[in-house]
């Protein structure tokens, strides 16, 4: 019960969502690291290639952030509640004679707005203001030999470090 | 094309990566490499650009994720298809086939 409740809040948790993301890029760049190693390339060459090759982690981390914290089913049932909030509010505004009750709408549409505002301004961050250097599509269509290794990212950032020995 | 390097449509991905897991559960690193050995290296998928599609995939109710142990006892996300994610593979295998179709016959025609 108490894994289930730590799993449910790190699902939720920015850092949270964002150490599970790391730890599935992690075992991804030490796979890759381990198929270089086994192609006969030195630890340090197969980890700068496996490198090369995930591409951008940082990037790829935050946009996979974003996309796991909006999905939440916590974040969906807030979003429902907010729009539900609104339209009521908008009925008891259109519906209502009485004025304190069509204050209480007024109310309740501000609330509305305000929320839907606080959860979009808690879902941006420093890297939404950026703008990335991607290609149009994730798939390319290579004719080079299946020994090549292509650099898909020139501004390359790995902050994990495969946990590969040296033996 | 001059570099041996054409981008393909967006959705292509989605496509590959439905078809890749209509059989059986796999995580990130696996999906990335059965598609390279089904395709003998033709295709390359730039391994980090899965995990937007994954995530986004799995945000749609396509695909779900669960952690697990993988082939050499490392702890690993395995991604599986939904009943869901197993239409959209219909769907969008019957729009490749129309969308093949239709510029196979321009081509024939030009």
């Amino acid at each position: 019960m108490q894994v289930a409740i730590t799993r449910l809040f790190r699902r939720f948790n920015r850092r949270g969502i964002e150490l599970e993301i790391e730890e599935e890029f992690c075992f991804h760049i030490e796979m890759l690291t381990q198929g270089y190693i086994s192609r006969g390339m030195s630890l340090e060459a197969a980890k700068d290639a496996a490198a090369k090759c995930f591409g951008d982690a940082e990037r790829i981390k935050t946009e996979c952030a974003e996309i796991s914290r909006r999905s939440h089913p916590f974040m969906r049932a807030m979003k429902s509640f907010l729009i539900l909030l609104f339209l009521t509010g908008v009925l008891v505004r259109l519906f209502s004679e009485d004025f304190y009750v069509r204050h209480a709408g007024d109310m309740l549409i501000a609330v509305a707005a305000l929320g839907r505002l606080l959860l979009y301004a808690s879902g941006l961050s420093p890297s939404s203001f950026l703008s990335g250097n991607e290609t149009s599509s994730p798939l390319i269509l290579d004719s080079a030999s299946r020994t090549r290794i292509v650099a898909y990212n020139e501004r390359k950032r790995i902050p994990i470090e495969p946990t590969i020995s040296d033996e | 094309m001059a570099n041996g390097r054409t981008d393909l449509m967006q959705g292509t991905l989605e496509l590959l990566i439905l078809k890749t897991l209509a059989h059986e559960s796999m995580h990130g690193y696996g999906i990335v490499q059965r598609i390279h050995e089904t395709v003998e290296d033709l295709l390359k998928v730039e391994d980090g650009s899965l995990y937007p599609a994954l995530y986004r995939m799995e945000e749609r109710g396509w695909i779900t994720s669960e952690w697990g142990v993988s082939e050499n006892n490392r702890r690993a996300k395995f991604y599986k298809l939904t009943r869901a994610g197993r239409k959209q593979l219909d769907a969008e295998c019957a729009n490749w086939a129309r969308i093949s179709k239709a510029i196979t016959r321009i081509l024939q025609t030009a």
